[in-house]
């Protein structure tokens, strides 16, 4: 690009995006933004709120699994007044249905998405705020709204919803499940759906429009590729999931039979299967929306804290971008047991193994950028690690099922359990924990204190492997999931320490985290004061102070290389230091000019 | 560092003893056990390797090792991952398709060897929330007739011959599961689902649900007796006696089975 | 991808026109995810009139025929109206874009209208909500159509007011634009269920 076409560029995207006076009132400034950055935290503190509320439903369902019969100490007295304090069996699946449900659309998603979307997408390509700010801040409002859906589902008179977070109907139906507590679930998906939708719409159209000159597609971070890709993918599948709530929801308050079958079907009935295969359709994208955004965070941590350029950045997205759209063709997988035709079967089972090869190709260029890299352990760098770790293991552990054979013995096991866990709880978290521990010095202009992150980081990886490898293990041994009491079956007696152990390790894995909130919230207060580029990376974020003003950029940058630009060489030697900033312009160099690799450019 | 704690406590005695795959009392179970057990090999291989690399990248190219200025971007370099990717799926993805169709194709979906076997023994299953009805079609051969032997959640089927079970739910999705005959299929309302296997030795076998139906799931259980043939063939004579004399025509409830040919489908 | 934009080289268009592109991406998108969902709508239907023996299921009653049709003929001239308001207002003529609006807004309400008395007519017919699939197909995708159409009316009433207070600028023929998108969406839904349930 000459200077010229530069110039022009940074003319027409500065006349898009012109700098408004910051606001100035409660409601504007905290309330109601239009700016990202805030809403962005204000997604960061839903989802942190409500993973508490998930993970301490976990902890009472390994505490019935550690001691059955026995009160839940705190937490006993208080919700569970009619039993004594005990989980019984209806309570007992309110509360595998409720983590669920919990865990992925409004713990996982608002903060993975939600906050790190949104903060990161315009920083990262140079914008001002995203394409549509007052769609932005209507889609946090609309997820609030559904996460109070959520506590009055806990509220209603038969309990919260029972029906486990895959809400399969008849079971999910007034028949089998009556009562406000799982409709009101069912709209809270809804709900939360309709906000995914507009937060994809935005981060599509700012990703595609407002990209800052010279910020080419292939010069984005990984971080913002993972963010588009999902986006796509939200866009797309969370309608079908609506669609499938939506005729769930009919049938509960209308009496329609959609799904209903079998002796309560009338004049034809419905097909429960239909509700799987709507399900499973939005399902396993899903899962791939919930991993994308932490495999572009993880790959360009591995990057920055190597000192080193990721390893095949093409090749990262281009296997990204594979799964993106293998990701609808595999469902299948979920439905092996429905008695499907065997041809079908045979063709997920293959689309299924198909789609390991581009999760491979990224993840062994994960492991070449390390190599001959020189790492820095810093506490953002331990956890993408920890993330490569996990998601290897709970990946390889995906072969079992995805192929129809093998999964006639393991579905409805532990083992499916461990290897979600792996990858969605482990491999998701940590990789949001990464971002935190990154990110936090920009979003609050404080540093957290980072021996504490140390020890959260050994507390969370070990915790997370102990108790998910234990359910891998009881898995393979066969031991059913969603049982109240698993020691009824004569088959899983022997299995009954291993299960204790791993309560054990669960508890422990929780306390851990209470020293993260501890150094979340006290830093923000009393944290050191952070600089500009805390990370010595080249980013555009990094450019601006900590925390940025709210229109982000005095003037949009020009971009003139890579996100992954470090420890090259010529660089090195003319500037003293082993980083360069995307958009700085160094001396000899040609402005806007697109170099090679072999050039010395990303 | 943490993997090592993980494989430290591998070895640790007690709480990881059982765990090893369920005990197989049917034909054809060892096929599914096989590519468990392969896969497991090569998974704990591929992971081996991934901890080695990484331990070795963290402690040799730490902050003293001054990085490679290498972004893979060359033919040259990224052939390997693409090499190495395609050769893990050649290898592991290829091994457990090649197995899962056999296995499917030639045994799972096989009902027409399975019904074609002298001796078979033919079981409808109508769940329901929380308990397996079963009925059998005794000597007449033909389902919802006088003699038809019905029991709940205790079926008893022979050694040595295939027993095939058409499978349905009245209310909810239920999961038919008997997984030390390697074996399970769900109970869907409105449909009628199939498997089959053929015990290979004479015990008592549980029957546990494996989907999610209701408050009661967990006590969802029932056994499978494997009897040596003759005495399966006398329980199974005095029991159609006992059916018929207490036959009602007049509880319509009771009377539940359909046409196993209808939905036999032997291709 | 032309080797300009690939250099990161924003093509030619003044600063307005680039912010009406990108309102314009934004509705595809936006009107992208409808899509999907009623095509998940239209997916349940296939499965569940495929899963009977016969359509429409022993004891259900036979749809009509007639009133479907007049609808859809409703949303073709209602289609038609707004896309030559949509004209009118590139070319200024302020009058012509208000008659438009106004025919569109009139077939808008005729075609809840007539759809309110397709249900009742069905109902009376013995077609409760719990009668099996048919009932849950025709009632649901229906339904769900017409909350779109109610949403669609509450487009124009923001947009009538609007232009005859004010004058045809830039923006408000945007905003106008944006929802005639909509309203077509809308009418090729409605050609798709007329199509799927009313005649196949």
């Amino acid at each position: 690009m000459t200077a010229q076409e530069a110039a022009f560029n940074r003319q027409t995207i500065e006349a898009l995006q012109p700098i408004h006076s910051p606001p100035t009132t409660f409601w504007s400034k905290y309330m109601w933004s239009l700016d990202h950055k805030v809403i962005a935290k204000q997604y960061l503190w839903a989802g942190l709120l409500f993973l508490l509320i998930g993970g301490t439903l976990a902890m009472m369902i390994r505490w019935q699994w550690a001691f059955p019969g026995r009160p839940v100490p705190l937490l006993g007295p208080i919700f569970l007044r009619s039993s004594g304090g005990v989980v019984g069996p209806a309570v007992y699946m309110q509360l595998f249905t409720m983590h669920g449900l919990i865990m992925i659309f409004f713990a996982i998603t608002p903060i993975l998405i939600g906050a790190f979307g949104n903060f990161c997408i315009p920083l990262l390509i140079g914008a001002r705020d995203m394409a549509f700010p007052w769609l932005n801040a209507l889609s946090f409002w609309v997820f609030a709204f559904s996460q109070l859906l959520v506590i009055g589902s806990f509220l209603g008179d038969l309990g919260a919803a029972g029906a486990g977070w895959t809400t399969y109907p008849p079971l999910s139906t007034a028949i089998g499940t009556p009562g406000t507590g799982q409709t009101l679930m069912v709209a809270a998906i809804f709900t939360t759906g309709v906000a995914s939708i507009m937060g994809g719409i935005n981060y599509i159209t700012t990703v595609i429009r407002l990209r800052a000159p010279g910020m080419t597609y292939m010069r984005m971070p990984l971080t913002v590729w993972g963010q588009f890709l999902t986006a796509i993918l939200n866009v797309l599948f969370v309608p079908v999931l609506g669609s499938a709530a939506l005729l769930l929801l009919m049938d509960r308050v209308f009496g329609t039979q959609f799904f209903i079958a079998g002796a309560a079907a009338v004049k034809g009935g419905g097909d429960p299967i239909l509700f799987q295969h709507l399900f499973w359709i939005f399902g396993h994208p899903e899962v791939y929306i919930l991993i994308l955004p932490a495999w572009g965070i993880v790959a360009d941590l591995l990057a920055f804290f190597s000192r080193k350029p990721a390893n095949w950045y093409k090749g990262t997205v281009h296997a990204m971008s594979a799964v993106t759209i293998l990701s609808a063709v595999v469902y299948g997988h979920h439905m092996f047991q429905t008695g499907m035709n065997p041809l079908l079967g045979e063709g997920f089972t293959t689309l299924t193994l198909i789609i390991s090869v581009p999760a491979e190709v990224l993840f062994l260029n994960w492991l070449r950028t390390i190599y001959k890299g020189s790492i820095r352990l810093t506490v953002p760098m331990l956890f993408a690690l920890s993330m490569v770790f996990v998601f290897g293991l709970g990946g390889l552990t995906g072969l079992y099922l995805g192929a129809n054979a093998p999964d006639i013995y393991l579905h409805d096991t532990m083992f499916v359990v461990g290897h979600f866990h792996f990858t969605m709880a482990a491999a998701s978290f940590l990789a949001s924990l990464a971002g935190i521990y990154y990110w936090y010095p920009k979003m609050f202009g404080r540093n957290m204190n980072q021996t504490l992150g140390k020890i959260h980081f050994w507390f969370s990886s070990v915790g997370i492997t102990l108790v998910f490898g234990g359910q891998l293990l009881v898995g393979y041994a066969g031991q059913n999931r969603r049982l109240w009491n698993p020691f009824a079956y004569e088959v899983f007696k022997p299995l009954q320490p291993l299960n204790r152990w791993t309560s054990y390790f669960a508890f422990v894995l929780f306390t851990g985290q209470l020293i993260f909130v501890w150094n979340f919230i006290y830093s923000m207060a009393r944290g050191r004061k952070a600089e500009a580029n805390p990370w010595s990376v080249g980013t555009l974020e990094w450019s601006i102070p900590s925390p940025p003003p709210v229109h982000n950029f005095d003037a949009i940058p020009v971009v003139v290389r890579g996100p992954h630009e470090l420890s090259n060489p010529e660089l090195e030697k003319k500037l003293g230091r082993d980083w360069v900033g995307q958009a700085e312009v160094v001396a000899g160099e040609e402005p806007g000019a697109v170099r090679t690799a072999a050039q010395g450019a990303t | 560092m943490h993997s090592l704690t993980f494989l430290a406590l591998c070895v640790l005695p007690n709480p990881f003893e059982p765990v090893k795959l369920m005990r197989d009392a049917s034909e054809s179970g060892w096929k599914i056990d096989e590519m468990l057990e392969t896969t497991t090999i090569f998974v704990s291989i591929l992971f081996l390797m991934t901890v080695v690399w990484m331990m070795w990248s963290v402690v040799r190219h730490g902050p003293k090792h001054k990085a490679v200025y290498e972004d893979g971007a060359d033919f040259k370099s990224w052939r390997w991952t693409a090499l190495a990717a395609l050769l893990i799926f050649v290898v592991v993805d290829g091994d457990l398709l090649a197995h899962s169709t056999a296995f499917m194709f030639g045994t799972f979906f096989d009902f027409k060897g399975a019904e074609a076997k002298p001796g078979a023994v033919r079981i409808e299953i109508n769940a329901h929330q929380w308990a397996w009805n079963a009925r059998y079609a005794g000597p007449d051969g033909k389902f919802n007739t006088e003699d038809d032997i019905v029991v709940l959640n205790d079926i008893v089927v022979p050694v040595g011959a295939p027993v095939i079970f058409q499978v349905t739910s009245t209310d909810v999705i239920h999961g038919f599961n008997v997984p030390e005959m390697r074996m399970k299929v769900d109970a869907v309302p409105g449909t009628v689902t199939r498997m089959w296997f053929q015990p290979k030795e004479t015990g008592v076998f549980e029957i546990i649900c494996a989907q999610h139906c209701g408050a009661n799931h967990y006590k969802m259980r029932g056994t499978v007796t494997v009897l040596p043939r003759g005495e399966f063939d006398r329980w199974a004579a005095v029991t159609s006696l006992n059916a018929t004399r207490g036959f009602d025509p007049k509880d319509m409830e009771a009377h539940w089975g359909w046409d196993w040919a209808e939905h036999a489908r032997v291709e | 991808m032309n080797v300009a934009a690939a250099r990161g080289v924003i093509p030619y268009r003044p600063a307005a026109a680039r912010g009406e592109d990108t309102a314009w991406l934004g509705m595809a998108i936006f009107l992208g995810s409808w899509a999907m969902m009623f095509a998940s709508l239209f997916f349940a239907y296939g499965v569940l009139r495929l899963r009977q023996p016969v359509w429409p299921p022993q004891g259900t009653p036979q749809l009509p025929e007639l009133l479907p049709l007049v609808n859809t003929l409703v949303l073709a001239a209602n289609s038609f109206a707004l896309q030559r308001a949509l004209v009118a207002a590139r070319g200024g003529e302020k009058a012509r874009v208000v008659s438009g609006l106004v025919q569109a807004t009139v077939l808008g309400i005729l075609f809840v209208g007539l759809q309110v008395v397709l249900w009742t007519s069905l109902f009376r017919s013995g077609l409760a909500f719990e009668d099996g699939s048919l009932a849950a197909v025709v009632y649901g995708l229906t339904g769900f159509h017409a909350l779109h159409v109610l949403v669609g009316l509450l487009g124009l009433a923001l947009l009538l007011p609007a232009v005859l207070r004010g004058t045809l600028n830039a923006a408000r023929n945007n905003r106008l634009r944006l929802w005639v998108m909509y309203w077509h969406f809308v009418g090729v839904v409605w050609l798709a269920m007329y199509l799927l349930i009313f005649v196949v």
